[in-house]
Formats: C-alpha cells, structure tokens, sequence
C-alpha cells in the first residue's frame, strides 16, 4: 500500500507529508492508501554518483520527477525503460523505496 | 506601491578569503579573517561595525550570533540570512535599510564556510527535512540529481542543449584564467566539457560545481560615512528578492525573477540592455539561462537561443561570470551567493585588474539558493551602479 496525505478541509493532495495542509493550513489531515498511485513522469536523471558510499554498488540508478494525478510530485525511482511523459504507478516497496512500474 | 529607493546607500570594499579545495580551519576562521580584510581595506576600527549580516552553513551549530562572541563585536544590528545562493543580495538589500533608517551605521556583510572530507556530505544528507525524507534516500545524488531533473525538464521544454550549458561554462573558465582568485584555471574547450564523464545525466562533471572553502564580504554604510573615509563605493539601484514563487509550476523551468523583474528594472530607472555586466549564480548552467530569461535579458525559453547568439568572455557581446563564477572560481558554500556581488563591485569600481570590463557602468548580479525539497526557493537580484 502507498499513501497520500489529503486536507480534509480544502481536499488538497500534499507531498512531502506535514502536520498542517500547506495550501489551507488545516490540521485535519488524513490519508489515502491505495495500491499504486497513477502518475506522469516530468523528468528523470541516471546517477553516476551517489554522496552515500552504501548507495554506489547500486549505481547507475534511474530516478526522476512523478507528478500524482492527485496533484503533488515526487522524487521517485524509475525503471530504467521509463521516459518523462511515460504514465506510471508508483508503487511502495517492502524496503521504502518507490519503485516505478 | 513604490518601493523606496536606496538613496544614500553605499556599498564599499569588496573582499575575498581567497579560496582553497579544503580545509582543517573552522568556518568562523574563514568569516573571521574575512572581517579582518573588511578592516584593513577601509581603515576603520572593529568598534565601528555596528551591524551584521552573516551567511554558512557549516558555522553549525552556531550562528550570526555565537559569531559576534567569536569575533568580538557587539553589533545592535544583526542577520543570519540562511539563504544559500541568494544570501548576497538579501544581505545587501537588509543592509541598506538598516542603514537608511538609522538602525546601523557600518554593516559588515560576510559568508563564508569550511570545507573537509566530510562536510560536503553531512551538509547534504541534511539539508532540509523534505530533502531528508523525500530526495536523499533515492539515491542520495544531492544537488547533482535535483538538478539533474531540472536540467532534464528544462532541456526538453526549451531544446537547450550541453553545448549550450558548456558554451557558458567554457566562457566563465577563460574568464576565471584572468582571476587569481580562481581554483580552476587550466584552459577548457568544449570538447572537453562534452568529454566529461557523467554525473546525473544530463549532467556531467563540469556542469558540476567544486565544492571548496572560503569566504567574501562587503561594508554598508552611508554615503556620507564613504565619502568621509574617502572609500570608492557603488550604488545600489534596486534589488529585488522572492521566496518559494510559483509553487503550483510542477517543475522548476522559472524562480522568483519572473515575479519582481518589472520592479527591478522600474527601480533601477533602468532595462535589461543598459548593463555592462551580468552575474548570475551559476551552481549549474541551466539556473544561469533561467535568470537570464527572468530578469529580462531575453524571453522565456529563449535563453538557449540568446546564449548561442552572445560572446560570455571579458571582451564579448555580454560579460559574464567575469571572475569565472562558481563553476571555476569554486563553491565555497554559502560564499557562493557572494561571489558576483563582490565581482560585479570590483568591476564596477574598476579594480578587477586582469579582467575589467571596458566602460563597466552598471551591472546585473542575480542570486538563487536553496533546494529544500525539488526546487530552488530563494531568488534575489540586484542592478548596480557606479558612483
């Protein structure tokens, strides 16, 4: 399951997560889970380099721009076939990364 | 609303704790001797600096305050501006006022950080709690992914190329070859800026900036005080700044520059063509053409267009970037947002020596710090005049 923080005062979608709604700044939040999470990519990068030495066996690593059909954006890995404009689900994996299918 | 004017304002010695790849000194020995320099370039007491603004980030834990403790000031006005590459033009703007309203009579406006093995990344693992929940842990590339990602978004709504991102990156390294203030000096041709290997495509090691150590600063202080020490000064036409501006743009392709631009050139009395010299915060290329097409110089989307029509270098169509900007004088981190403050003053007061520009009258300096979570929030800018 992936979940999304949503106001339930003005309906507004919000990522990263935060106690009050950034658009209304209500604390009447809540969440919703889904399996997935429809979206479009904006843009993506293939890192070559990583500040973390436990991120570079991993590397190259394909990360990019997710805007959700709710509304926010986010930082999320992407398989590597996928292309900005590609429509995606976003998924959470067991280890917290989102991965892109 | 009219903004007031920055009338009898004057910006004086700029200076430079000149810049190394690393460094066993603390931050506040690099703002320290930086005040020192500010000192010995006007020839007044330290018991005359009556207000302060300070920019780090590795001055942590500490702050503007345990600095006036460190260095023995008692300032009755004082800021910390945390505002990365937007910091010099903010400074000067908080500054001026404080000076203009009486609030302080000399403002000693410093940033500077340290730099080691470790510094680098600790800034970066933390640098926001967005960026530390939501960035860092897909794949931890720091600023080189976020904007790899705007680079990327920007390439494909504009047809910018990395020719177009190298032509200005090679400009600025033969600018920087005539500045020995500069850590990268070594001839660069395109070639080898395209030969570069990769980073976070599509950027690659020479869209990157060093990170290194160092610190620049600048006095504020009435035009009466100046003319009093005899100091040579500029003037501060109009400055702008604006924080998290278009937060509904999905992508970053646009900062705040957009927003205020007619308000800058309305209270410089100036437009986009009446300056000599432009200096845009250059952490990556693509945030250089996005202010030169905020602040005017050419239409949205058509900086690609502009920089392939226009020379970059001391003597070319548009100087910029005339002491090589970050991308070869070094990212000393919050310094950075100093960096063409205090080159367009050396311009403008005609002591940039091997690189001057002919006829520099007025200068562009433009500022952008900050990527909290997928965007640069902070945006300032200023025009310059000479006195």
């Amino acid at each position: 399951m992936i979940r999304l923080q949503r106001c339930a005062d003005c309906g507004r979608a919000q990522y990263p997560p935060r106690e009050v709604c950034g658009t209304c700044l209500s604390e009447m939040l809540h969440w919703d889970s889904a399996d997935f999470l429809p979206g479009r990519v904006l843009a993506r990068t293939v890192l070559h380099h990583s500040n973390e030495p436990a991120m570079r066996p991993h590397l190259p690593l394909t990360i990019g721009l997710v805007q959700f059909d709710a509304g926010p954006v986010a930082v999320c890995l992407l398989a590597d076939t996928i292309l900005p404009g590609h429509a995606v689900q976003v998924r959470l994996n067991a280890d917290a990364l989102l991965e892109a299918v | 609303m009219t903004t007031l004017s920055y009338d009898n304002v004057a910006v004086c010695c700029p200076v430079t704790e000149p810049y190394v790849r690393r460094s066993e000194h603390g931050a506040a020995w690099f703002l320290a001797r930086t005040l020192r320099r500010l000192l010995d370039s006007s020839g007044i007491d330290k018991s005359a600096i009556d207000g302060l603004c300070v920019s780090s980030f590795t001055l942590h834990p500490d702050t503007a305050v345990g600095f006036t403790q460190y260095a023995g000031l008692s300032p009755r006005f004082l800021e910390w501006l945390p505002m990365g590459g937007a910091c010099g033009i903010i400074a000067l703007r908080r500054a001026a006022r404080a000076v203009q309203a009486g609030d302080a009579g000399i403002v000693a406006c410093i940033a500077g950080d340290t730099a080691n093995e470790t510094s680098f990344r600790d800034l970066v693992a933390s640098f926001s709690s967005f960026s530390r929940d939501a960035v860092y842990p897909y794949g931890a590339g720091g600023p080189n992914a976020s904007f790899a990602l705007i680079a990327d978004a920007y390439m494909r709504a504009t047809g910018a190329t990395r020719e177009d991102f190298g032509k200005l990156a090679v400009a600025q390294r033969a600018n920087a070859q005539r500045n020995p203030l500069a850590l990268l000096r070594t001839p660069l041709t395109l070639d080898q800026y395209l030969a570069a290997r990769p980073i976070s495509e599509p950027l690659h090691l020479l869209d990157c900036v060093m990170p290194c150590a160092g610190a620049d600063g600048f006095l504020v202080m009435p035009e009466t005080r100046a003319r009093a020490l005899n100091l040579p000064f500029v003037q501060v036409l109009g400055a702008i700044e604006r924080h998290n501006a278009f937060p509904n743009d999905p992508v970053q392709l646009r900062g705040g520059w957009a927003m205020d631009r007619d308000a800058l050139w309305t209270q410089a009395g100036l437009g986009p063509h009446d300056v000599q010299l432009v200096q845009t915060y250059d952490d990556y290329a693509v945030i250089s053409m996005m202010q030169l097409e905020g602040l005017g110089l050419c239409a949205p989307g058509e900086a690609p267009d502009f920089v392939r029509r226009h020379d970059f270098t001391i003597e070319g169509s548009l100087p910029h970037n005339t002491g090589g900007g970050q991308l070869s004088t070094g990212q000393a981190g919050a310094a950075g947002g100093y960096l063409g403050l205090v080159e367009a003053m050396r311009q403008l007061l005609g002591k940039a020596e091997g690189r001057q520009v002919a006829n520099a009258r007025h200068a562009l300096v433009s500022g952008f710090g900050m990527i909290n979570y997928d965007r640069g929030l902070c945006s300032s800018a200023g025009v310059l005049g000479r006195a």
